[in-house]
């Protein structure tokens, strides 16, 4: 079976959807990152000019004229930690803030010319670490080089992208789901035709309906159109061929009657021969052409209530074997249906059936009930049985019919080799009374 | 007994027709549907052979209208086609059996006399009346079981009469039922036949004679 097309639609949407979501995610998570940087940054540079603005050189050393401009640079383990570095560890000046932790200062950072801002991640530690770096020359006599140094731990910055990156996600679940039900929505209602279309011809198969229903959307209704001409088309020649066939039978067993009639008032020696060569060409009429009439099972169409066709065909063969004096009992449920064509279910039947009433000697039973997704008939009777011979000829179905003998193989054979076209079974037993066990089973 | 064949083919109407005569039978050949109809309607048969495939009137409706027409005849129908589904509804249709082409004459004789036999309320091939047995199969008479010699004009008048038991069976009726239209209705060749008779079936004399109306074979003493 191959992936429906309401999987494949959904497959490959799906597909779409998740590459957006996943490059849109990127690269908003990207420019959030990117801003939040440009923000530490900001941050950071501010500090910096407000350091240096308190920054003094005496001797070598880096002093402050005042407290530092950013409270928390007093605090021990603010978060936020200055270094003013002058090229060697004495002279050079610490917030507090950094005195007590060991703030990684990069030892020698430098910025590579004066007068440009450099900004550093370091995102070894937990959390991550902000530097911001100026070099200034400071003074103009000795021409010493300050680098400013201002850090930041990283901790609320991260914070604020892990919500922004968590918020993203949930965002993008909610589109995605929200996709996907409208999608498989969409589809749902575009696909109705076609489900619809589906259940029709089930129903055509069933033989519940005749034709497909109009109104059908525009790309289907030329389909529909299309499949209600084969339906129509393969009926009527159906029709056609059988017709053809039986007209046949008639022309063909007309003559055969005037022959063999005519032989019965010969006398000479060749007559036995003759006789014998007519019958073999009855036989082999009879039979070929009930196999190839034989309509066999349908590709629409054809649900026959078991009940009726078999009341039908007792009741003639009541008419036609009415001298005998036979008793009939019939246990035939109205609710068991055999799926085929009428005419080949009435002739498997008939066939069976008319067995049993030539042959027993002075009852017939009929009965069927469900058995394995099928229906099996039973036919007993009270006669002397059927011969071991011919329930291997009838057994093996591809026995030539001018192999097989006149009368009671005929009959049999042409119900078996039917049967065998439903793809069910004949089988042919013993009856409790005595006579002959028929069992057919045919799909329902 | 008379029998009516409708049969379009024309060497099978003849054969049919010629070994219903050697068997005793008295027929009128139809050729279409139309004329079977026509002939069963408007003359009385004790049977019919009718073919299913017929030209302007298929055997099946022929056969519905006869008994729409209140026809009562057994009908013996013949089908080339042989398939259950033409069987079936020709039963249907008011047929008694059928029997199916190419066939064998021998079987549609017995067939054709079981069917009148079985009209006339017999069950075997063997009428039997007190002492006097008459075997319709071999088509010959006993009296306390011994045979009695007829001619076969003889042996027609004692069967039909013993088919039609208890009723007035007019003269004109036996001339129709036992012989050719061409025969001189005005003979007085049936108390003739029936004279002889009684005394071959002495010391039984089941035949009576009803005064101005004809003869009636009473099995009840009553009647």
């Amino acid at each position: 079976m191959k992936t429906g097309i309401q999987t494949r639609l959904l497959f490959t949407t799906t597909l779409v959807l998740g590459t957006c979501l996943g490059v849109g995610g990127y690269i908003l998570d990207r420019s959030f990152q990117a801003s939040v940087l440009a923000g530490a940054q900001e941050q950071l540079r501010l500090v910096t000019y407000s350091l240096m603005g308190a920054v003094d050189v005496q001797d070598d050393s880096v002093m402050l004229r005042e407290e530092p401009p950013e409270p928390r640079l007093s605090q021990p383990e603010s978060g936020l930690y200055a270094q003013v570095w002058t090229g060697r560890e004495a002279g050079s000046w610490r917030s507090t803030s950094a005195l007590t932790t060991d703030v990684p200062f990069p030892r020698n950072v430098r910025a590579e010319a004066p007068g440009e801002f450099r900004f550093t991640q370091v995102n070894g530690t937990r959390p991550g670490t902000y530097y911001l770096s100026y070099a200034v020359m400071w003074g103009a006599e000795d021409g010493a080089v300050l680098t400013f140094t201002v850090a930041t731990a990283a901790t609320e910055f991260e914070a604020a992208m892990r919500g922004f990156r968590r918020n993203l996600s949930l965002g993008a679940v909610v589109v995605a789901v929200l996709f996907i039900a409208a999608q498989f929505a969409a589809l749902r209602w575009g696909l109705s035709p076609l489900r619809q279309m589906a259940e029709e011809v089930r129903e055509l198969e069933r033989g519940e309906r005749q034709r497909l229903s109009v109104g059908y959307p525009t790309e289907l209704a030329r389909l529909a159109q299309n499949l209600d001409a084969f339906v129509e088309h393969e009926a009527r020649s159906r029709t056609r061929y059988s017709n053809a066939l039986e007209n046949l039978a008639h022309s063909l067993k007309t003559p055969l009657a005037v022959i063999r009639n005519a032989l019965g008032d010969q006398q000479d020696g060749q007559r036995e021969l003759l006789t014998e060569q007519l019958q073999r060409m009855e036989s082999t009429v009879h039979h070929q052409l009930s196999r190839a009439s034989a309509r066999g099972p349908l590709v629409v169409g054809g649900v026959v209530p078991l009940q009726t066709l078999v009341t039908r065909l007792l009741r003639a063969l009541q008419t036609a074997y009415s001298d005998r004096g036979l008793s009939v009992d019939c246990d035939v449920s109205d609710e068991l249906k055999v799926r085929g064509d009428e005419r080949d279910l009435m002739e498997i039947l008939g066939n069976v059936l008319e067995n049993a009433f030539k042959y027993t000697s002075s009852w017939v039973g009929v009965s069927a009930q469900l058995r394995d997704h099928g229906v099996q008939m039973v036919v007993d009777d009270d006669g002397s049985g059927i011969p071991e011979a011919l329930r291997n000829e009838v057994r093996n179905r591809g026995t030539r019919a001018d192999e097989v003998q006149q009368g009671q193989g005929i009959g049999l054979s042409v119900a078996a080799e039917l049967v065998g076209l439903y793809q069910g079974t004949l089988d042919i037993g013993d009856s409790p009374r005595g006579g002959a066990r028929l069992t057919v089973w045919l799909r329902s | 007994m008379r029998v009516l064949i409708v049969e379009d083919e024309a060497t099978l109407a003849d054969q049919l027709r010629d070994a219903l005569k050697g068997a005793g039978f008295v027929t009128d050949v139809a050729c279409d549907g139309e004329e079977g109809l026509y002939y069963g309607q408007e003359y009385e048969y004790d049977a019919a052979v009718v073919d299913l495939g017929l030209p302007k009137l298929d055997g099946m409706s022929l056969i519905r209208q006869l008994r729409e027409g209140g026809r009562a005849m057994p009908v013996l129908i013949l089908t080339a086609r042989g398939n259950w589904q033409d069987k079936v509804t020709g039963l249907e249709a008011g047929a008694d059996d059928y029997l199916t082409k190419p066939f064998q004459m021998e079987e549609l004789l017995a067939r054709l006399n079981a069917l009148i036999r079985r009209a006339a309320g017999y069950a075997s091939p063997l009428l039997e009346h007190g002492d006097l047995r008459l075997d319709t199969a071999k088509k010959e008479v006993r009296v306390e079981g011994k045979l009695v010699e007829l001619t076969a004009y003889e042996y027609k008048v004692l069967e039909y009469l013993m088919l039609n038991p208890n009723r007035v069976v007019s003269k004109t009726e036996l001339t129709d039922h036992l012989y050719e239209q061409d025969f001189d209705r005005d003979s007085n060749v049936i108390e003739v036949f029936v004279g002889r008779l009684r005394k071959k079936v002495t010391p039984l004399n089941p035949i009576r004679t009803v005064r101005g109306q004809g003869y009636r074979f009473v099995t009840e003493e009553s009647a």
